[in-house]
């Protein structure tokens, strides 16, 4: 078959496209480690959350983990997300586990990629360096009743020089 | 529609082939720079999407 040679060219180009587009993808997940939010955190019944240790002891809350490495226990709720405010130090390394016992929730830390969706009966997973200090909102992104447009939170990153460990 | 009195080929353009060209003759740049536009376009875009509207949104889940 006799192919023209400008057809030739752009078929090339569409394949260097695909090439490119899948070469970006690879690039960060091996180099820059960007990965999907994963079933891995497991499920757990919605009437079991205040039996739950992670979610009722003495509440939801911020663990330190290891050296710079904390985990953060989130409850979100209509309408507010518990506890509502996290303070974790700059330069962390902030794993999420964050439930609902109602309805259907989102958990995104507004204007950056952090972003997860609160599933009943599911405990949703996600881990986030927090690089640099600042306030950083968090909001619901799933429509979840009433009072929707009002249930926020945040994360304090405080710098390394005014933490004292404490939430 | 045409009344009876035109000409079948009046308009057509079928019958004004001024010469006949071969395959390879067949050139059209101006197709081939419109093309290279797009990709070169697609090409901006995606890198921009990616690597500073994505990357550079940071914090980005990262487990």
């Amino acid at each position: 078959m006799d192919i023209h040679r400008y057809e030739r060219l752009w078929l090339a180009g569409a394949l260097v496209l695909i090439v490119l587009f899948i070469g970006t993808i690879t690039y960060g997940a091996v180099v820059v480690g960007v990965e999907m939010v994963s079933a891995s955190g497991g499920t757990i019944a919605p009437d079991e959350i205040p039996n739950d240790d992670r979610f009722s002891d003495p509440r939801p809350r911020v663990e330190q983990v290891g050296e710079n490495e904390y985990e953060a226990y989130v409850i979100a709720r209509q309408f507010l997300f518990q506890p509502r405010q996290l303070r974790v130090p700059e330069g962390s390394t902030v794993t999420f586990y964050v439930t609902s016992p109602d309805v259907l929730h989102g958990f995104e830390v507004v204007g950056t990629n952090a972003n997860m969706m609160v599933i009943p009966g599911q405990v949703t997973k996600a881990t986030v360096e927090f690089e640099e200090a600042g306030s950083y909102g968090v909001v619901c992104n799933e429509y979840c009743g009433a009072g929707h447009h009002t249930m926020e939170g945040s994360i304090e990153v405080v710098p390394q020089s005014e933490w004292e460990g404490g939430n | 529609m045409s009344s009876e009195s035109a000409t079948p080929d009046s308009g057509t353009g079928e019958e004004a082939m001024v010469r006949e060209i071969g395959h390879d003759e067949f050139d059209p740049i101006g197709t081939l720079t419109l093309i290279g536009l797009y990709f070169a376009l697609l090409v901006v875009l995606w890198l921009f999407m990616y690597f500073v509207e994505f990357l550079g949104n940071g914090p980005t889940v990262v487990g």
